[in-house]
């Protein structure tokens, strides 16, 4: 009988080992492929359902945070604060995915970022939470400020430190709350999100960093600094003779002030009164297209801006101004001043191209009007307050962010923002004297609303015009502001879409209050 | 009182109910420190995983008693081999209790998550004493294997009779579908998992008795027993709805058969009725049909018929090497995650590397088993040991493969790690049987040539 047991054995050993190699059929070869069937909502409910680290304000608000649920997840996250950072921190939803810092975080909010796996790899059998505490640069103070300035009118704010690029408040109105979206009921938060897409307000897009404007006049800057690096231009000479139109070359329709006015003068006068025919012709005849491309480039324009939240917009300043017609050049070709341009430049890397004159070409006209901001220029209110940065911060333009560092559930921080240079927009004496101008802008110009007793106030307000009839506009505004004799402590864009009238007085009107009180906000003054 | 006086007598004895002495040539007790060792390796890895368990909040509060509770019973069931058969195995009784400790945690973390489950754990340790205690028992009860062949026809009529017992009007119980359930007064069990090893009993004295005339020539009556089997076999699936211990007894019955006769014809014979008889049920019972389609494709209805193995699989794939680890997965999503699908809810939390290792522990039983029977002196000795560990050996396969997919699903539980009382009680009972055999090659009995 023993023969027959031993061959019992054998039969045995074989049905065993058909187990083992399903076994590791079904939980190693074939795993990865088993977790991602469609039918598998495991991943995604675990997911969904697991802890994550909360967010908190720069003023330690909680903006975001995990609560234990008894229901089909262990956990729904709620953001006690509603709407006011919904563009920023997004949301967590079964049925809809992710968005914001709630996606581009997934990871280390989660725990699961290699870091944290590496540093809970001694306790393999407790329970430690490794999930990550996300710490914003942004204050709800100002936050706060800005969403009840704006009110319920269609528009953003935007808030930077120049000195670092934190963001201190990003605001868009309308927006939306994400409590509903994150609900553990599906159909609810599907229902939730279908009414949001269905408005046509778009509340769900952050307009302030992912939407495009016509920046008007706030765009005079960028002219403005383009031209000082040039070495042709400082801000007594030249002066231009008072105008009430330019005729564009070759061709064109001929450009007008805001209500017909007639303005004239050096760079700080144009600017402080935000003189439309002046700009053209700086622009056009002064300037040329490649200096003024690679200006707005350096502050930003044509590349999307290093923040990290995800989908930032790519501001755009057109590059094509067809050919140079061989027989026209400006007058003033002859008039460079190369030590005056190597002046205008210094530290800038690299530094200006001086080509000696400025062409004619086919569309220069249209530089015209984009030295103006119209045509074909379209900057996000994130953009615009870089510009604002970067005029404040010596020239020097820093990358924006909004996750100030990431700590463990512990307190301790591991991992911090850098601040860091995005780039070197101009010289620091360029960015003075176009910070001095700014001041004046704030003082004398058409940014007086933004002006405040015992700051250090510049400014540069925008009507974007939309149309005629009726007269509709973009007001916007962007300015800095800081302690006298100190650097400046905050650069601000606000930008209030579709504004009634088409008047220079507008932008200074509407968004200049707004702005006033979220600097106002920063800086710790009523 | 005649019980509690042998007993009395049993622990006091020098030579403990004459169970012999042990052989010279095993150092004495030397496979009893090899157990304890075995056992104490068993202890900690239970303590560690339920400590493991603490760091997450599905346990109920009077676990630590558990705890204590569980760890005394390996004691215990330490010290009565010690005493009643010192001579035995010493792998046997550790692997049994880890696979009990390990379902034993896992019930322990299921409760809450599986329904009607809150008092899992708590039951489970009351059903682990009491399978500990039968256990003791068996060992005490029967100081030689050889008494159990005396008592044959009686055991065959236990084991047809606990059979039966489900259909029995007013005792019978049908829960989710099968009628496998008897209920006597407060009691509720399953009579197919004793009547199984009374039916070894039967079958291998019945056997051995009739071996010589097996073995020399095959006439039509010899088939009568092979073919009454197979019918009993069929009314078990028909009426109880029980396709587990169908399979389990009839398979039971062609091994045993088979080593008897030491004729490959019976096992011919065997698969051939096997396979009529699959074939019928196939095409005769609705059940049986759609556990068939399930098992060839439960991707055809995932999110119904093929609900459970397709779950299973994805807790499985879920596990991967080291597993999610305990508390940390969702075996709770595979419904009777703690009865049949056990399986699946360690391969999830454990991982591959605790699959493995049950799967091992289940080759080791079958592999000591089957040792047990080579060195057997007695031919009914053998043939009760070869029924022994095939009833545990196919049981456990039968299980592991339904929640694998390598064969059909059929309900039974896992032996010692799935929840459930009359499943633990009984595979202990079996466990000591083998290892009473054990210890019985390993000594010289009184009365027995030296």
């Amino acid at each position: 009988m023993n023969k027959r047991i031993g061959r019992l054995g054998v039969v045995f050993g074989i049905l065993y080992l058909i187990l083992f190699a399903q076994l590791n059929r079904v939980q190693f070869f074939g795993a990865e492929r088993l977790r991602e069937n469609p039918i598998n909502t495991r991943g995604l409910i675990r997911e969904f359902g697991q802890e994550r680290g909360p967010i908190l304000a720069a003023d330690a608000v909680v903006v975001a945070r995990s609560i234990p649920s008894s229901g089909s997840f262990d956990n729904i996250r709620e953001y006690p604060e509603g709407e006011l950072f919904a563009h920023v921190v997004g949301y967590q939803s079964l049925n809809v995915g992710a968005t914001g810092l709630e996606r581009q975080y997934n990871d280390e909010l989660a725990g699961s970022s290699i870091d944290q796996q590496v540093r809970s790899l001694g306790d393999l059998f407790r329970h430690r939470d490794t999930t990550a505490t996300l710490n914003l640069t942004i204050r709800a103070d100002v936050q706060r400020v800005a969403r009840d300035a704006l009110g319920e009118q269609r528009g953003s704010v935007v808030a930077l430190d120049p000195r670092t690029g934190a963001v201190l408040a990003l605001w868009t109105w309308p927006t939306f709350d994400p409590n509903p979206l994150a609900a553990a009921d599906g159909a609810s938060a599907n229902q939730a999100y279908e009414d949001l897409l269905a408005d046509p307000a778009n509340p769900l897009l952050a307009k302030s960093f992912r939407e495009l404007f016509f920046p008007g006049s706030t765009f005079k800057l960028i002219t403005a600094t383009a031209a000082l690096t040039t070495g042709r231009v400082t801000a007594t000479s030249p002066v231009l003779p008072d105008s009430d139109s330019y005729q564009p070359i070759p061709a064109g329709r001929p450009i007008a002030n805001f209500a017909g006015a007639t303005c004239g003068g050096n760079l700080v006068e144009i600017l402080t009164v935000s003189c439309n025919t002046a700009f053209a012709e700086i622009g056009a005849e002064w300037v040329g297209p490649d200096s003024m491309i690679t200006t707005a480039e350096r502050y930003g324009f044509n590349d999307a801006p290093p923040i990290d939240l995800p989908a930032a917009a790519e501001s755009r300043f057109p590059t094509e101004y067809g050919n140079r017609l061989a027989d026209v050049q400006f007058y003033r070709a002859d008039e460079v001043n190369e030590e005056a341009n190597q002046e205008a430049n210094q530290g800038v890397d690299p530094p200006e191209l001086p080509n000696g004159d400025v062409g004619v070409y086919e569309d220069t006209a249209r530089l015209s009007q984009v030295s103006i901001g119209q045509n074909d220029v379209a900057a996000s209110p994130l953009q615009m307050a870089m510009v604002a940065a970067a005029i404040a911060n010596d020239g020097v333009l820093m990358s924006p962010y909004v996750v100030s560092n990431l700590a463990a559930a512990d307190g301790e921080i591991y991992s911090s923002a850098d601040p860091e240079i995005w780039r070197v927009v101009s010289s620091r004496a360029i960015a003075q004297t176009m910070r001095d101008a700014m001041v004046n802008v704030a003082e004398s110009g058409t940014a007086r609303r933004l002006a405040i007793p015992g700051l250090v106030v510049g400014g540069k307000t925008g009507t974007a015009q939309l149309g005629t009839s009726p007269p509709n506009s973009h007001a916007w505004v962007v300015g800095f502001a800081g302690q006298p004799g100190g650097a400046s402590e905050v650069a601000v864009a606000v930008i209030v879409e579709a504004q009634d009238g088409a008047s220079e007085q507008t932008g200074g009107r509407v968004a200049a209050p707004i702005a006033r009180a979220v600097i106002e906000a920063v800086m710790g003054v009523s | 009182m005649i019980l509690v006086g042998r007993m009395r007598r049993a622990w006091r004895a020098v030579d403990p109910a004459g169970l012999g002495r042990i052989r010279p040539e095993i150092a004495a007790l030397r496979p009893r420190r090899v157990e304890l060792g075995l056992i104490a390796m068993v202890g900690l890895v239970f303590i560690f995983a339920l400590a493991s368990l603490s760091g997450t909040s599905t346990l109920p509060s009077t676990l630590g008693p558990f705890l204590a509770w569980m760890l005394v019973l390996l004691v215990v069931a330490h010290v009565v081999t010690r005493r009643f058969a010192p001579a035995a195995d010493p792998v046997l009784l550790p692997m049994a209790l880890f696979l009990n400790g390990i379902g034993y945690v896992m019930i322990a973390r299921l409760t809450g998550d599986v329904d009607g489950g809150s008092d899992l754990a708590g039951l489970q340790a009351i059903w682990t004493a009491v399978g500990i205690a039968a256990f003791t028992m068996t060992l005490i009860l029967i100081p030689r294997t050889r008494i159990l062949a005396r008592y044959r026809y009686l055991l065959g009529l236990v084991g047809v009779s606990l059979l039966a017992l489900p259909l029995v009007p007013g005792v019978g119980r049908s829960i989710n579908g099968a009628r496998i359930w008897a209920s006597v007064g407060p009691v509720n069990f399953q009579p197919g998992e004793f009547a199984k090893i009374a039916l070894a009993a039967f079958f291998a004295a019945y056997l051995v008795d009739s071996r010589e005339l097996l073995r020399s020539r095959i006439e039509l009556r010899d088939l009568a027993p092979i073919l009454l089997a197979w019918g009993v076999s069929l009314a078990i699936m028909t009426f109880e709805k029980d396709l587990g211990s169908s399979l389990l007894f009839f398979a039971l019955f062609v091994v045993v058969l088979w080593i008897a006769s030491e004729r490959a014809v019976f096992l011919t014979i065997g698969s051939a009725l096997f396979a009529g008889g699959a074939l019928m049920a196939w095409s005769t019972f609705d059940h049986v049909q759609q556990r068939v389609d399930i098992w060839l494709d439960p991707w055809a209805d995932p999110r119904d018929a093929g609900f459970q193995i397709v779950e299973a699989s994805f807790a499985l794939a879920d596990g991967g090497l080291t597993g999610t680890g305990l508390g940390r997965g969702e075996p709770g999503r595979v419904p009777f995650a703690e009865t049949d699908f056990i399986f699946a809810a360690i391969g999830e939390e454990l991982g591959l590397a605790g699959s493995v290792a049950v799967l091992m522990s289940f080759l080791v039983l079958v592999g000591s088993g089957l040792r047990i029977a080579l060195r057997a002196r007695g031919g009914f000795e053998k043939l009760f040991a070869v029924g022994l560990t095939t009833l545990l050996g196919i049981q456990a396969f039968v299980i592991m493969g339904g929640v694998l997919r390598v064969v059909p699903l059929t309900g039974i539980t896992l032996p010692f790690v799935s929840y459930g009382g009359s499943s633990l009680v009984s595979n202990y009972v079996l466990l000591a049987l083998l290892m009473r055999m054990s210890h019985e090659q390993r000594t010289v009995a009184p009365g027995d040539r030296p």
